[in-house]
């Protein structure tokens, strides 16, 4: 019998929340098949089966956090799933018996309880099998089970259930399905998913996966670092026009052309200029790490929440292969397929809110980055040009900074040399290595 | 309603309008859903039309048949001639027992918001499906769906029914006349139900089995009473036997046979019923277009909350693998509406009930004494006859008994199992027992209405305990208790 345990995946995670189970119990699984995955700090993994052998026991249910180390299930190695009969039988030999009438599964080690008191488990979210029972023949009560959740509620509540029937496993899978859906009355009755407060409904959601993440590591960096923002204004006309000669040679090459690789192209350029902006602080050592690569990070929205792609080594990249990367990017973080290596080691992040619109903002820093720059909504603005208003095509931009490391004026002197650099796009490739 | 192209949008599907379907529908219309409920031909499935409720509908006029005959015992004088059955009579009362029920179901679907829709479903993809109404073709996108097509007899290639001489059961219960001989090839509880019905009736009954025994998904000593049954109606039985051949000519089949005892023999009957088991309605459903898949024998595999390798798409009753009875595709069609419903619901018993409509019935819930014993339990058996109960004597229903499995550490119910005269009904409480994860006590303890058979299984139970009150009880009780 080998445990497998959930491995520490991504660097230094402690849990990860259990996506999907790809097996049954039962079921016989090869060497290196995958068979479940796991969220950890924002990525999916695919963890693959050590050893090839038959799945007996699985103790963890979909939607569920388990803490690094815990036993995810036991397989049975060196043994493989007999073949059930394949053939229809084509003398007459009597099908019937194969569909015995007797219960198919063992109920060996099924606790004692009344059906009512089973789905009023099922309603608590709890594996009955877990509860020591109290009632007669060591029946399981209504008791027992409240009982079992107070003392679960006291102790670490992250390993609530620790172990789960296959039942729960995919019970926990259709509530998450439904989730949003319009609430219903649980069928005992006693517990509910929905409270009414005199201002309506309120539907109660878990915060968990990406968003509970997103959560922690917002109230990291905001508490870390004092976040000062400054604002300034880009004149487009230029990069637009630069854009659209290069789109057709982009098209032939199959790349979607977005203004983002040029920004980050100006971003890599400016921050080798400055390199405050590219470091970050190390809270243990008191020390400043001024980073000599130039991973840049890209906010992107996918349908469960922000996360952030990393382009590695954006300096060393042409524009057309930096749209190619962080098309490639975007299109796995909207699948969901982003794994640790995509997500980690970013030195700079970019937000790129334009497309959905909005004058200005305050991005919070991708801690332990020190900088964050949010670009907004392109539109014409009458502008002041040599004393004659004109329309031009105008973009603002917010740039976040650490202001344990960075002062404004050196800020705002960033800004400013971004602000050259894409006003002139021609010095863009003046300055390129 | 839209036609053509464009899909009529809907929460759920179901596909099938048998008992798991129609079931699976009226939940879901209860709990909010939107439900499109597809069905062929009528609603009520194999249950209704073809299955449960006609064959129970023969048996029934069987038996009343056939206690005619023992009447003039309990003093009932019948007018001399010889009392005759009328089988279209019969059919027209069987139709509108029958009727009657699916215009039940059909107000019960309306009345429950469901749409029922008349026609065959096959997938487009894994959201949405073409239903062929005739002549028309409609499509309808669904978020979860619940498969609940059923299944057929199963019918090997050499056995081709006909309609008139080599029958499925569907034809069998369509017929206008009984036959004078019948050969029903497979001992199953079809078989079995249906051959002693025919032979209360007058036909000419022997059945052809290929295992050692009838009833082969019973304990022997239960399908043994049957067999003492089926001999006194004169039926002939062949076990260990296989039908290799048949040929049809000059109104009559014949079977070729060849048993290990016997060698070859042949068996001449005017009509053959064939039941050797069913097969699940799966392979014109357009299944891989959803990307369902299903086993080698052509089941849906489904969890405890019937869903399928695709976490939206459901799947219930004889389609998935296990006992194909009404009352467990009912049960798996409620718990795949409640958790798309959003409730935390789960076919999670391993207590299937059974029951065979056999002279004397057969049922039972849990495990007998050998699978107790095979999964280590040490047992306490004990069994209560029908001939010592008042009440089935008063009956003249003297036959058959009452056995109670306990283990012998906790006293807890194992398994109960019943053959004799309404046995049928009496497994209620025996499920209702195990369900409540009752001790053999507690049966023993609870007071049961006297004079009836129900009392069959509290004395069952205090024969386990060693003090059943109207049998010399085997094992005495401690002076001390
Ligand atoms: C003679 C006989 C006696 C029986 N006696 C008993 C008994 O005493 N007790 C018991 O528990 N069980 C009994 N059964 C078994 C019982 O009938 C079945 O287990 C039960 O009907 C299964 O229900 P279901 O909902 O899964 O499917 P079914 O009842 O088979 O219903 C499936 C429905 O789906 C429809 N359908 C199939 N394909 C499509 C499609 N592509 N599009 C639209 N519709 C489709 C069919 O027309 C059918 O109406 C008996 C069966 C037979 C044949």
């Amino acid at each position: 019998m080998v445990e497998f345990k959930l491995p520490d995946v991504g660097e230094g995670m402690h849990e990860g929340e259990i996506v999907k189970v790809l097996v049954r119990t039962g079921e016989s699984v090869q060497q290196d098949q995958p068979l479940l995955e796991v969220q950890t700090d924002k990525v999916n993994a695919e963890l693959s089966a050590p050893v090839t052998g038959i799945i007996r026991d699985i103790f963890i249910s979909e939607g569920e956090t388990v803490e690094v180390g815990t036993t995810l299930l036991v397989i049975d190695a060196g043994t493989e799933a007999k073949k059930e009969e394949t053939k229809l039988p084509e003398k007459v030999v009597n099908p019937d018996k194969t569909v015995n009438f007797a219960p198919a599964r063992a109920d060996h080690r099924r606790s004692l309880a009344t059906p009512y008191v089973r789905q009023l488990a099922r309603e608590m979210k709890l594996d009955i099998e877990l509860v020591t029972g109290t009632g007669a023949a060591g029946r399981v009560t209504e008791e027992d089970l409240r009982q079992f959740a107070n003392r679960l509620q006291k102790s670490v509540p992250a390993k609530f259930p620790t172990s789960a029937t296959g039942n729960e496993r995919l019970l926990e899978a259709s509530t998450v399905e439904v989730e949003t859906e319009p609430v219903v009355q649980p069928k005992t009755g006693t517990t509910t998913r929905a409270t009414t407060s005199s201002q309506g409904d309120i539907e109660r959601l878990p915060l968990k996966g990406i968003r509970k993440k997103i959560a922690e590591h917002m109230v990291k960096s905001v508490t870390i670092i004092p976040h000062v923002t400054s604002v300034d204004e880009l004149e487009m006309d230029q990069l637009r026009a630069l854009r659209e000669k290069l789109k057709p040679y982009a098209e032939k090459r199959n790349i979607k052309l977005t203004f983002l690789p040029f920004f980050i192209k100006a971003l890599v350029i400016a921050l080798k200029e400055f390199p405050t902006l590219n470091a970050s602080i190390d809270e243990h050592t008191n020390e400043i790490l001024l980073k000599r690569f130039y991973h840049i990070g890209i906010a992107t929205d996918t349908p469960e929440g922000l996360i952030v792609p990393v382009i590695k080594d954006a300096d060393h990249k042409s524009i057309f292969q930096l749209a190619e990367e962080i098309d490639q990017l975007a299109r796995l973080a909207r699948k969901g397929k982003l794994t640790m290596e995509h997500i980690t080691g970013g030195t700079f992040t970019v937000s790129n809110v334009g497309p959905i619109g909005g004058l200005q903002a305050t991005p919070i820093i991708n801690h332990p980055e020190v900088a964050i720059i949010s670009l907004h909504k392109m539109e014409k603005r009458w502008v002041v040009r040599e004393d004659e208003g004109v329309i031009r095509w105008m973009m603002n931009l917010s740039l976040s900074f650490d202001h344990r490391l960075i002062d404004g004026v050196t800020a705002v002197r960033f800004t400013n040399r971004i602000k050259e650099l894409l006003e002139d796009p021609n010095l863009l490739f003046a300055e390129m290595v | 309603m839209v036609v053509g192209e464009v899909a009529v949008e809907t929460d759920v599907v179901v596909i099938g309008g048998g008992p798991g379907g129609y079931a699976a529908a009226i939940r879901l219309g209860q709990l909010g859903k939107s439900v499109v409920l597809i069905e062929k031909e009528v609603l009520g499935g194999v249950c209704l039309n073809r299955g449960c409720i006609p064959s129970k509908a023969l048996i029934h006029t069987a038996g009343e048949y056939h206690k005619l005959s023992s009447l003039t015992k309990l003093g009932i004088q019948l007018p001399t001639g010889k009392t005759t059955f009328h089988m279209p009579s019969w059919q027209t009362w069987k139709s509108s027992v029958v009727a009657q029920l699916n215009k039940g179901v059909d107000y019960l679907c309306q009345a429950n918001g469901v749409t029922v829709v008349k026609g065959t479903a096959t997938f487009l993809s894994s959201d949405r499906i073409g239903v062929e109404t005739g002549g028309d073709f409609e499509t309808y996108k669904f978020k979860q769906a619940i498969i609940a097509t059923g299944s057929r007899p199963f019918i090997p290639s050499f056995l081709k029914t006909d309609g008139e001489y080599i029958l499925d059961s569907t034809d069998m219960l369509a017929l206008d006349d009984v036959p004078e001989t019948l050969a029903i090839i497979g001992g199953g509880y079809i078989g079995m139900e249906l051959g002693m019905a025919f032979a209360k009736l007058g036909s000419q009954v022997t059945v052809i089995e290929a295992t050692e025994r009838i009833l082969p998904q019973t304990a022997a000593h239960l399908s043994s009473e049957v067999l003492k049954q089926a001999k006194q109606l004169g039926m002939t039985v062949k076990t260990a036997t296989k039908v290799e051949k048949a040929e049809v000519a000059n109104g009559r089949v014949t079977l070729a046979c060849t048993s290990e005892k016997n060698g070859f023999e042949s068996v001449i009957a005017h009509k053959t019923l064939v039941t050797i088991g069913r097969v699940p309605n799966t392979g014109e459903l357009g299944l891989a277009q959803a990307g369902v898949e299903v086993d080698e024998r052509g089941y849906i595999p489904v969890t405890s909350i019937g869903s399928t390798n695709r976490a939206h798409i459901y799947a219930i009753g004889d389609v998935t693998p296990g006992p194909a009875l009404a009352h467990r595709a009912t049960k798996q069609g409620i718990v795949a509406a409640e958790v798309i419903a959003g409730l935390p619901s789960s076919v999670d018993s391993p207590f299937v009930p059974y029951v065979i409509f056999t002279e004397p019935q057969i049922a039972g819930v849990g495990m007998t004494r050998e699978e107790a014993e095979l999964q280590g339990y040490k047992v306490k058996v004990a069994a209560f006859p029908y001939r010592a109960n008042g009440r089935a004597l008063a009956m003249d229903e003297g036959e058959g008994f009452a056995e109670v499995i306990v283990d012998q550490d906790s006293h807890l119910l194992l398994g109960m199992h019943v053959v004799g005269a309404d046995a049928s009904n009496l497994i209620g409480e025996g499920v209702l027992a195990l369900e409540l994860a009752a001790r053999v006590e507690d049966v023993a303890l609870t007071m049961h209405p006297h004079p009836t058979l129900s009392e069959v299984w509290l004395e069952a139970a205090e024969a386990v305990l060693g003090h059943a009150i109207h049998i010399v009880n085997k094992s005495k009780v401690a002076v001390n208790q």
